[in-house]
């Protein structure tokens, strides 16, 4: 499924309605990981906790492939994916240069550029 | 009788706590932004407050979207820390002001604004990533969380409003306080997308300027035009506007600091209120 234009502001997507509805369930997931011991179940069996918490097997993937940009492009919210980012010791620096498709190094220089 | 004694606007950001606890206060990165947390902590101690009210946001540690409140009021006697999803910071749970947090709930019901009503608040770093930095913790604190991350999200003139509300509802509450009222998020910062990392310095100044001098111009710039300026997650400089409303016509600038270090324009800005009359509630 592909995001509406109308929803991009400067190359960044709107966290709306609509996408919220659409990655409720990679959300929820994400979620669920506010508690310490399901952070632990989640770590201990990646894939079969998200199967369990309801996830089909594409929103998976897209997790064990630490593909952050798809995750987002398919109604992830920035906020939630960094619960799952610190779950799995990725950066929030990680996450965003991934969405962005640049390395985390040249999204360092450009914060040094402000 | 409860007086607001002064208002601050701040930046809030996960790595300003994670800077803090870590002791950063020389790091030759973090040294402006916390010598402007010193200075106005100095300030906010002579203000004597006994109160914060603090308009801000819960970044889905609160509240997830199965249910998610456009305004939520913490009215309970404890204010727990929410575990953000990597594990808790060694800060003490903060106190609430029950019965006051109460008469703010029903005076900004009887204004047109409906907060969910929470006796149960978890805090995230929307108010603790900056708060250790500037104020005593022992200071009772009362929440009042805005959704500003799942559109639609309310207007910036509905978060100015909001502020004119609650300095009706703290000049008539109940019992004597001295209050500071708190708006926080920002300033301009891109989590992600094509433009990841991006800030606006000089728009973050402009807003620091009309946020004191000419509010009813911020109050009337729709969204869109916030995330063009200040990024996607920048909008929540809005609730700045609710902070600004409280403080009356004509506020006067105690502190302002403005640095760019990392991945936020963090700011930062006291005010002295305006000391005129409680106004009748609008029509």
């Amino acid at each position: 499924m592909t995001s509406p234009a109308h929803d991009i502001v400067s190359g960044a997507l709107v966290f709306t309605g609509e996408r919220s509805r659409l990655g409720y369930r990679l959300n929820r997931m994400a979620m669920s990981l506010t508690q310490p011991a399901n952070r632990a179940a989640f770590q201990a069996d990646e894939a079969a906790y998200m199967r369990a918490m309801g996830l089909d097997d594409v929103e998976i993937d897209r997790v064990l492939r630490r593909d952050w940009k798809a995750m987002l492009d398919n109604g992830g919210s920035i906020y939630l994916l960094l619960k799952i980012a610190g779950s799995v010791g990725h950066t929030l620096q990680q996450v965003g240069a991934h969405t962005g498709g640049i390395t985390p190094e040249a999204l360092a220089e450009r914060n040094k550029k402000a | 009788m409860a007086q607001i004694v002064g208002g601050i606007g701040s930046s809030h950001a996960p790595s300003i706590g994670s800077a803090w606890d870590k002791g950063l206060l020389q790091d030759p990165l973090w040294r402006p932004v916390f010598d402007g947390y010193a200075a106005a902590r100095a300030w906010l101690a002579e203000q004597k407050p006994d109160l914060f009210v603090i308009v801000y946001n819960d970044h889905a540690n609160r509240f997830f979207f199965d249910a998610y409140p456009t305004f939520a009021l913490g009215v309970g006697d404890l204010h727990a820390q929410a575990d953000e999803g990597y594990g808790k910071r060694d800060l003490p749970d903060l106190k609430g002001d029950p019965d006051f947090a109460w008469h703010i709930a029903r005076s900004l019901v009887e204004d047109e604004f409906d907060p969910t009503i929470c006796q149960e608040m978890t805090l995230d770093h929307g108010v603790l990533s900056f708060l250790p930095a500037l104020a005593d913790l022992a200071v009772p604190v009362i929440p009042l969380a805005v959704n500003v991350i799942q559109h639609p999200i309310p207007t910036a003139r509905r978060l100015y409003r909001l502020g004119l509300a609650l300095r009706r509802a703290i000049q008539t509450g109940p019992a004597d306080r001295r209050v500071v009222v708190m708006g926080t998020g920002g300033l301009s910062h891109q989590l992600h997308g094509t433009q990841v990392g991006r800030f606006n310095a000089a728009w973050d100044n402009e807003f620091l300027d009309l946020l004191e001098s000419d509010p009813e111009r911020l109050a009337a710039l729709p969204h869109r035009d916030w995330m063009e300026r200040g990024g996607t997650e920048g909008v929540e400089m809005i609730m700045w506007l609710a902070m600004r409303g409280a403080m009356g016509p004509n506020p006067t600038r105690a502190f302002r600091n403005y640095q760019v270090p990392m991945t936020t324009g963090y700011g930062l800005l006291a005010l002295n209120p305006d000391q005129v009359a409680v106004q009748p509630p609008s029509t």
